[in-house]
């Protein structure tokens, strides 16, 4: 049984991970801003208030979290906001930090934060996107999202190399285009579907696989 | 003139410079950009603070600037973006250095949609490497004098072209990795 610890974890992927996990018998830590019915009626360890976008909630969290030891950390939480050349100032540049705060610093400072519950032979897994592999953008725009995912992509990568030396593997994981809350009802997959791959990821990741960006389906992805 | 980068930056629309009066530009390089520095477990407080400077001036900078003169530009104009391979997530085997390589892969990011927007205007885009060279904002160190990273930043431009839009050269020619 691993002890594995999701942030976002209210809705979306990161609940459809929650029950995954819990359904194969691992123990899980859902972390969020604010549980939902779905997230309660899974009967695992709810930690609310976590605002990956705010430090102060994240060092609160591991302070709660003190000598926990964790197996598995799914860095899952982000938002998406819209934006087009031209149109970037007032609001929608407000949008583009929120959106570097959260996707990019947030699961690097909750990382950082939870560095003394993960051992060697611990998973770290962030939940990136293929919107933020630079090779593969070939249609422009998305400018706030996209470079928030890049920087989260950098930061992974940095994770990895610091954490090699002890015993520590990190994934950047593109979950697909999935159906949930943030794409607005859009996508082509189904939350489940997407969890099903982001977990057998994590499973076949070692500190050898350790720094690379891999598709839920299976394939690699250019940076 | 001083101001203007950070009125441009704040404002970010030619509309709201109502004195831009620049002519048409052939070339915009931004090249502005600050380094701190960061390691993990250190990362809090001011050291925080200063990943999100980094971030705001060598990441959203150069989109406001490129943005707010959009106007000036033509087809045929060039854009260079001066990024760092410090930014490229393949190249990356030393770790660290968390705010100026997120810093500078975000800025590639902005580059590579900039080059995708304004292929359809005639307008080419470059992300530039100059290299480790011997500036204020690396203390002094560096191995190349700025004249010579200059002189390659320069000759990377002349090269550029609509067909070589959206791409990541070291000063010296190569191409580098994302």
């Amino acid at each position: 049984m691993a002890h594995c610890l999701v942030t976002g974890a209210n809705r979306g992927i990161g609940l459809a991970l929650c029950k995954l996990l819990t359904g194969r018998g691992d123990h899980v830590i859902a972390a969020c801003r604010q549980s939902s019915p779905e997230l309660d009626a899974l009967g695992v360890h709810i930690e609310t208030d976590v605002e990956v976008g705010d430090p102060d909630s994240i060092d609160a969290l591991a302070g709660r979290l003190e000598g926990q030891a964790l197996d598995w950390l799914i860095n899952n939480a982000g938002v998406m906001r819209r934006d087009t050349l031209g149109g970037i100032h007032g609001e929608t540049l407000e949008d583009l930090y929120l959106q570097f705060r959260v996707n990019s610093v947030g699961p690097l400072l909750v990382t950082q934060a939870l560095l003394g519950n993960l051992h060697s032979g611990s998973k770290v897994g962030i939940v990136t996107s293929r919107m933020g592999s630079i090779g593969d953008n070939t249609s422009g725009g998305a400018y706030g999202y996209r470079m928030s995912k890049s920087a989260v992509n950098a930061a992974g990568k940095s994770l990895a190399m610091d954490l090699e030396p002890r015993g520590i593997a990190v994934a950047l994981l593109h979950p697909g285009y999935v159906r949930t809350d943030m794409v607005g009802g859009g996508g082509d997959v189904e939350p489940e579907e997407a969890a099903t791959g982001l977990v057998a990821r994590m499973d076949a990741l070692t500190v050898g696989t350790t720094g690379r960006f891999w598709h839920a389906k299976g394939q690699e992805l250019p940076w | 003139m001083t101001d203007t980068p950070t009125l441009v930056a704040h404002r970010g629309h030619a509309a709201l410079w109502p004195e831009n009066t620049l002519p048409a530009l052939d070339w915009l390089i931004n090249n502005a950009g600050v380094m701190r520095r960061d390691t993990l477990g250190g990362i809090h407080g001011d050291t925080l603070e200063d990943l999100y400077l980094q971030f705001r001036v060598n990441s959203v900078g150069p989109l406001l600037v490129t943005q707010a003169l959009l106007g000036n530009l033509h087809s045929g104009s060039k854009v260079g973006i001066v990024t760092s391979r410090m930014g490229s997530v393949g190249d990356n085997t030393s770790g660290g250095a968390y705010g100026y390589r997120m810093s500078k892969s975000a800025v590639n990011a902005a580059g590579k949609s900039l080059a995708m927007d304004l292929e359809s205007r005639g307008i080419a885009v470059a992300l530039l490497h100059p290299g480790y060279v011997r500036t204020d904002m690396v203390g002094g160190g560096g191995d190349v004098e700025p004249e010579e990273a200059a002189t390659g930043l320069v000759a990377r431009m002349d090269a550029l072209t609509i067909g070589t839009t959206g791409r990541f050269w070291h000063a010296k020619g190569q191409e580098l990795p994302w």
